[in-house]
């Protein structure tokens, strides 16, 4: 067993080590840290490509915030973290995104009706059929102990 | 507010780490945001009919460092309550949370980056909260890797934090803007027992014409099954853009995830059941302003009946003002034993900014019509107005907004809300 732990922890320092040494190694895609505000632009940037067009690094097409991208934009996040974090802090996805964010997104965001949040007004009804109809989709948000504490005052 | 020694442990070590480097390290930007909200609303508590209900809630979020440009910064987030009225309503409730606090290094070449602290992973199969460590980069070109390790937030309540562990990556290929690929790993571990554990695959591809092919499968290798497969594409046809899609989930290996699972989905894991669904949503931007869209979304399952979503939403979007309207049939009588109609209309307009006592107005209504009642009553109506106004050059924001619903839960509830948004950044 002490062979075996032994391993993985050597198994994780070479590969750390390795990340280190091939970061080093350049390449032609270099994002910017920040994109300009909305403020600065005076403009939302949420249509990519009116400003960007073709390029070979990012896909803007991809990242417009049309009237789905609320609903649709998972997988887009999860394969360009880096991207979505020109743009946004951790906190604007923990409105939805969190372990336990204290009230639901569209209470906390009251004033905000334009943004695409769910469970909004009387979701307590409207759970008891679109819970039963794809549970799957409940688990993005509530699939651990701490997430569901919302769910577990009565489902146990 | 309850909050683990270690989660505490945490956090002063990184308070004290950002004490101790250097000022030149960070640059000098601060961004500081502050939200206070206090709402108002009754409820019936153990003690108490219509108890008056007066939470506060405390979000602050701070970073510090260098925020606009590479290099070292600090980042944290987390909220706090306070029942005003000692009502007693959320004694079953947390009245904090710490939601991240760690400390990020970041270089331009490789989008290289180190995280050290509380942090959220989303990538890959996972979606979670880690104390611990993570590192990201590109590998030359057409490689990136991220790797993450240590303890999962979620289960600090279950049995305490020894023996609980997490750890996983991402190893992905890329060629530009043509494709990607991804192969990602999560191991969970409560009480040195196996939580969790998923890999998945993720894709995109980016054909000719504009169109893109997307999705993801996720493989169970407790339970030794697929649990979940979700693709799509999406093909813009001049101002219409279609995105078919089909998802496939199968409960045994999608819910199956030990200590991890919670009570209303636990069961499903027990069960045989498969859930298929094919959808499609469409998109018309009519012009600069006006979008259209609808979708639709049938579901079919190994064993119980179908189901279908069905809806139509309109908006207009101006420079200050933006309205909209959406209508759906949800069809479940054999799945769920109802049917139900929503329609939703909302407006916000903030034209007046400047030229009024009040910046900005908003406005949202919905209302549900159920087949088969829900404890006595057929539908639901709720309504929100809020309105506010900004100070100190936008730094402070106030807000007012009131919602009342009645429904199947509720028979006239009212609940009012008043919140004071503070900015502060320093460059």
């Amino acid at each position: 067993m002490a062979n075996k732990h032994l391993f993985s922890i050597l198994a994780l320092l070479l590969t750390l080590l390795s990340m280190v040494a091939c970061s080093g190694l350049k390449t032609s895609t270099t994002f910017p840290a920040r994109h300009p505000t909305a403020e600065e632009l005076t403009v939302e940037p949420k249509n990519c490509v009116e400003c960007h067009e073709g390029g070979t690094e990012i896909p803007y097409q991809r990242y417009v915030h049309d009237a789905d991208w609320g609903r649709n934009h998972r997988q887009a996040a999860y394969q360009g973290e880096a991207i979505c974090a020109m743009c946004h802090q951790t906190s604007f996805c923990n409105d939805c995104h969190a372990t336990d964010a204290g009230l639901k997104p569209s209470e906390k965001n009251d004033t905000e009706p334009y943004r695409s949040m769910p469970h909004r007004g009387d979701y307590l009804s409207r759970h008891r059929i679109d819970g039963r109809i794809d549970p799957t989709s409940c688990i993005r948000c509530h699939g651990n102990p701490k997430a569901a504490a919302t769910c577990v005052r009565c489902h146990g | 507010m309850r909050m683990g020694t270690r989660c505490r442990e945490v956090l002063l070590a990184l308070m004290l780490l950002l004490g101790v480097l250097p000022t030149s390290s960070f640059g000098a930007q601060v961004h500081f945001q502050s939200d206070t909200l206090l709402q108002v609303f009754q409820r019936d508590t153990a003690t108490e009919q219509d108890a008056t209900v007066l939470p506060g809630y405390e979000y602050l979020q701070l970073d510090a460092g260098a925020l606009d440009d590479y290099g070292l910064a600090f980042h944290f987030y987390g909220w706090g309550r306070a029942d005003l009225a000692d009502s007693h309503y959320f004694d079953d409730s947390t009245d904090g949370k710490l939601l991240y606090g760690y400390l990020e290094y970041r270089r331009p070449v490789n989008r290289f980056s180190v995280r050290l602290g509380r942090q959220y992973i989303f990538e890959g199969v996972a979606n979670e909260a880690v104390d611990g460590l993570r590192v990201s980069s590109d590998l030359g070109d057409y490689f990136s890797l991220s790797l993450y390790g240590g303890l999962p937030v979620a289960l600090d309540a279950t049995q305490g934090r020894s023996g609980d562990s997490i750890y996983g990556g991402r190893l992905s290929h890329h060629y530009g803007t043509r494709y990607e690929v991804g192969l990602s790993y999560k191991a969970i571990a409560n009480d040195s027992d196996t939580a969790e554990k998923m890999i998945g695959v993720d894709v995109s591809a980016f054909l000719p014409a504009n169109m893109s092919f997307y999705g993801y499968s996720a493989y169970n290798s407790e339970t030794n099954g697929w649990a979940e497969h979700n693709y799509g594409l999406r093909i813009p046809l001049g101002s219409v853009t279609l995105k078919p899609y089909f998802q496939h989930f199968a409960y045994q290996d999608f819910f199956g995830t030990g200590a991890n699972a919670i009570g209303p989905f636990r069961v499903l894991a027990n069960t045989d059941e498969t859930l298929t669904a094919y959808g499609l949503d469409a998109l018309w931007q009519v012009d600069s302003a006006w979008t259209l869209g609808g979708k639709a979304k049938l579901y079919d399952y190994k064993q119980k009946d179908t189901a279908e979503t069905f809806s139509v939403q309109l908006t207009w979007q101006g420079d200050k003002t933006q309205f909209g309207g959406e209508i759906g049939r949800t069809f479940a009588d054999n799945t769920a034993g109802n049917d139900y109609t929503l329609g939703r209309l909302f407006g916000y307009c903030a034209a007046m900014a400047g030229r009024s006592w009040v910046d900005f107005v908003d406005a949202d209504a919905l209302l549900a019509y159920y087949d088969e009642s829900i404890y006595g009553k057929d539908s639901s109506l709720f309504v929100s107005l809020g309105t506010g106004k900004h100070f100190l050059d936008k730094a402070l924001t106030v807000k007012i907004s009131g919602d009342y619903s009645r429904d199947p839960y509720f028979d006239n509830d009212l609940r009012g809300m008043l919140t004071l948004a503070y900015v502060y950044d320093h460059k």
